[in-house]
């Protein structure tokens, strides 16, 4: 069977846009969660997020992106078509992530898999009916209205990143919450496996730093009452909350014989995944774990690995009090004796839960193992849990050397995935 | 990878059992109608093909709107019908459309709101009912029919307006990958909503016509298609595991170009290049408007032959985006069954062009039968459907 790699990655989080400030800003233990500052939410009951540094959002300047790339996505901007963050989110990760593998026009049989928000609508779309304007369902409406639509289609991103990259494959819209970004992961290393696709650009991106979907969130109870940037503290005994990011990654995954051919350095072998349902509640994971414990069992058999082989967990982790000891239960579940030593991390304490985004951001971080030799802290965990009896990293990363590293990521609903990497060598 | 399909259900703007929504396809019957439950007096489409029976009462209600839940009741009874036993080898894979914001619950959060943006939170979003993020979520009916079912093996959610084949692709790895051992794939879709009715029309893509001058799909004077919606389920398994129990098989593809549009010629060819063509029978998109009815027929006839029999459940059952691959995979796999085929409803005058489009109920030997779904932007859904 074809096996999957990673050739290129493209990143936008808290600590800006580019892996590279995504993975400085993770090696320095740094936490990127801070006061909202793009719109007054003051009478929220939360009033912190990882927000996109705002400047950089319209400063071509900071993208770091070909001229061609740069170009459409602030043309887009000037005509107002973005004005749903992660559409914005998802074009530069994209553009990043094809400029990193060495993708050109030459390789438009690329397909995406990609995943966008974790609502049925875009509901930063209707943040302008707040500010004065209004929607008219007339005949002659003075609002455009077909450009609303197309603003909020979930595949409109898609549509955007394949006419900026003119790519023609396939492509796949990924709508399954918090566990999007994996999922989309997944099915594009299944379609290069089985020989359905050989490129894929797949990923996913999110933002709900918005009024109308951080109220959303806040009326739901979700984050965490405390308005400081170390809100969340995974795995930690003080734990009370989520934060909510917003973000972006993306990646090219395409067959390794094709990576040859063309030159490419892979950054990662994907060697499995798997998925699986809670079947339990729709904001509440299942209390023993155990779907998970199943997804991760399945990823391992997938990839046709013993357990003792993962030497690293990146862990959904989002900071809650269920999730945490539930994610904890389930690893030691599925990883059994080994579970004691291996490191286990959430990056959600420095950015944020980026919400259907979480999974693809969190792979980007699981390169850091295989391309500077160091695993991910956990920003603001500071108290050992004993209701999370696993080997949480403290906030400082750690050097060490692994050849296998595994990412879950479990969804609102109870989706659980989980993507397990190798070193490529 | 084909796969057997050994249940399935439907609600659809004809009725909602399967067996009496194509004995009126058969009868040529079309669900279009002014009557859309809202006031459409303004709207340049003003012709739609609602659902017209209430969901089923459900504790879910609460989290549900109404699509998502003509959805969880179809995956429910396709997978009672099918006898299939859930677990953690039952997967579930779920499809739904684009923009659809619950304007219901939505504008009494900004009626108030001050044009500042001001105080947006004490106006209006602090009152927003604490469910009311659960009923925007995007896979909550995928999350309550597992939950309902107890399934707890591979899933995933797609998006789009060719969401339900997505979503059957991905339930055809699964369990070619052996990682399930059946699976529901489900889709619901509206486009009966006030923005997508005003959208599609803007745009030319609905009809404008009052119900008496109203032309089909392939028809020479067809304008735009009758929005519609549907919500359909499938239950599917190994052919060795399903044996006698299989109602049909199935395969899927999907693909798609950088079209803002709807898709073009190479997307539509090569998607229907991934399935075996080896048919006499085509259930086309019919998007009615006579140079992409012409496209289509001319990739059919090219992958199926000129003379093969052209037919089209969204001609009576109106468009029902994300569902519409799965509609067309359970409407022409019925008719097979029957050895009948259903004809375009509506059909007085076809365009010239390849293929034989039907204009009324029409006898058939074929086993198999291929159905082509395209929608904006730029994608395209195909399954084939055969006998056992």
């Amino acid at each position: 069977m074809t096996r999957a790699v990673i050739t290129g990655v493209g990143a936008v989080s808290a600590f800006g846009v580019g892996a590279r400030r995504l993975w400085d800003g993770l090696l320095a233990g740094r936490c990127a969660v801070g006061p909202l500052r793009s719109f007054d939410a003051s009478a929220f009951t939360s009033q912190v997020g990882g927000e996109v540094p705002p400047g950089e959002r319209s400063d071509p300047s900071s993208w770091n992106l070909p001229a061609s790339t740069g170009a459409f996505i602030a043309d887009l901007q000037k005509r107002s078509l973005l004005r749903d963050s992660k559409v914005l989110f998802a074009l530069l990760a994209a553009a990043e992530a094809w400029q990193s593998a060495g993708c050109g026009s030459k390789d438009s049989d690329a397909g995406l898999s990609i995943a966008y928000g974790m609502e049925q609508a875009f509901l930063e779309d209707l943040v302008p009916l707040i500010y004065g304007d209004r929607l008219d369902f007339t005949r002659e409406a003075r609002v455009g209205l077909p450009e609303i639509r197309i603003r909020s289609v979930f595949d409109q991103a898609s549509s955007l990143i394949a006419e900026m990259l003119g790519i023609t494959g396939l492509s796949l819209a990924h709508a399954s919450a918090c566990a999007g970004g994996a999922l989309a992961v997944a099915q594009a290393a299944s379609l290069v496996e089985r020989g359905l696709a050989s490129m894929v650009l797949c990923g996913a991106s999110d933002s709900m730093l918005n009024p109308m979907a951080f109220g959303g969130m806040c009326r739901l109870n979700a984050p965490s009452p405390r308005n400081s940037p170390d809100a969340c503290r995974p795995f930690d005994r003080r734990r009370d909350g989520l934060v909510i990011g917003e973000g972006a990654a993306m990646f090219l995954v395409e067959s390794e014989e094709r990576a040859r051919r063309r030159g490419a350095r892979p950054l990662a072998r994907i060697l499995g995944w798997g998925s699986t349902q809670d079947a339990y509640r729709l904001t509440a994971p299942r209390p023993d774990g155990v779907p998970a414990q199943r997804a991760m069992e399945r990823a391992l058999r997938r990839a046709r690995l013993a357990p003792e082989q993962v030497g690293y967990v990146n862990a959904h982790g989002t900071g809650t009090p269920l999730n945490d000891s539930a994610e904890a239960r389930a690893i030691r579940a599925a990883l059994g004796a080994s579970a004691d030593p291996i490191p286990v991390s959430s990056i959600k304490g420095a950015i944020g839960h980026l919400m259907a985004a979480s999974g693809a951001i969190e792979l980007a971080s699981c390169l850091l193992p295989f391309s500077r030799g160091v695993l991910p802290g956990t920003a603001n965990h500071r108290e050992r849990d004993p209701e999370c009896s696993v080997e949480v990293i403290g906030e400082a990363p750690r050097e060490k050397r692994v050849e296998v590293v595994l990412s879950n990521s479990f969804g609102f609903g109870g989706q659980n995935a989980t993507v397990i990497l190798g070193r490529f060598e | 990878m084909k796969a057997a399909i050994t249940g399935w259900a439907w609600r659809t703007p004809l009725g909602p059992s399967v067996e009496g929504t194509v004995d009126k396809l058969l009868a040529g019957e079309r669900a279009a109608s002014p009557d859309l439950g809202i006031d459409a007096g303004s709207y340049r489409c003003q012709l739609g093909a609602p659902i017209r029976q209430e969901p089923a009462p459900t504790s879910q209600r609460k989290y549900l709107l109404r699509m998502a839940q003509y959805g969880l009741e179809a995956a429910k009874e396709a997978l009672s019908s099918s006898g299939v036993l859930a677990g953690e080898r039952l997967g579930v894979f779920a499809a739904v459309g684009g923009l659809r914001v619950h304007w219901g619950d939505t504008m009494p959060a900004l009626a108030k709101q001050a044009d500042d943006g001001q105080g947006a939170w004490e106006r209006g979003l602090g009152k927003l009912h604490p469910f009311w993020l659960l009923r925007h979520l995007s896979n909550n009916a995928h999350a309550l029919f597992s939950a309902e079912a107890g399934a707890r093996g591979e899933g995933v959610t797609c998006a789009g307006s060719n969401a339900g084949a997505q979503a059957l692709g991905a339930a055809l790895r699964s369990l070619e990958s052996k990682a399930v051992d059946a699976a529901v794939v489900f889709a619901y879709d509206s486009l009966l909503d006030p923005e997508a009715l005003v959208e599609l029309a803007a745009r030319g893509a609905a009809t404008q016509a009052a119900l008496p001058e109203l032309a089909a799909p392939y028809d020479a004077r067809a304008a735009g298609f009758v929005p519609g919606e549907a919500a359909v389920a499938l239950v599917l398994e190994r052919g060795e595991r399903a044996q006698d129990r299989a109602k049909a098989f199935i395969s899927a593809a999907d693909g798609a170009d950088a079209s803002s549009r709807e898709p073009g010629v190479a997307a539509l060819r090569r998607t229907l290049a991934r399935l075996d063509a080896r048919t006499a029978v085509v259930d086309g998109v019919g998007l009615a408007r006579p140079d992409l009815d012409a496209l289509e027929r001319t990739c059919l006839a090219d992958r199926v032959g000129a003379e093969s029999l052209l037919t089209s459940a969204s001609a009576a059952l109106g468009c029902c985006g994300a569902a519409g691959s799965l509609v067309q995979a359970v409407a022409l796999a019925e008719s097979l069954r029957r050895g009948l085929l259903y004809p375009i409803a509506g059909l007085r005058k076809p365009a010239p062009g390849p293929l034989t489009p039907i204009q009324e109920a029409t006898r058939t030997t074929s086993r198999g039968g291929l159905a082509v779904w395209a929608g904006a932007p730029g994608l395209v859904g195909a399954v084939r459907v055969e006998l056992p």
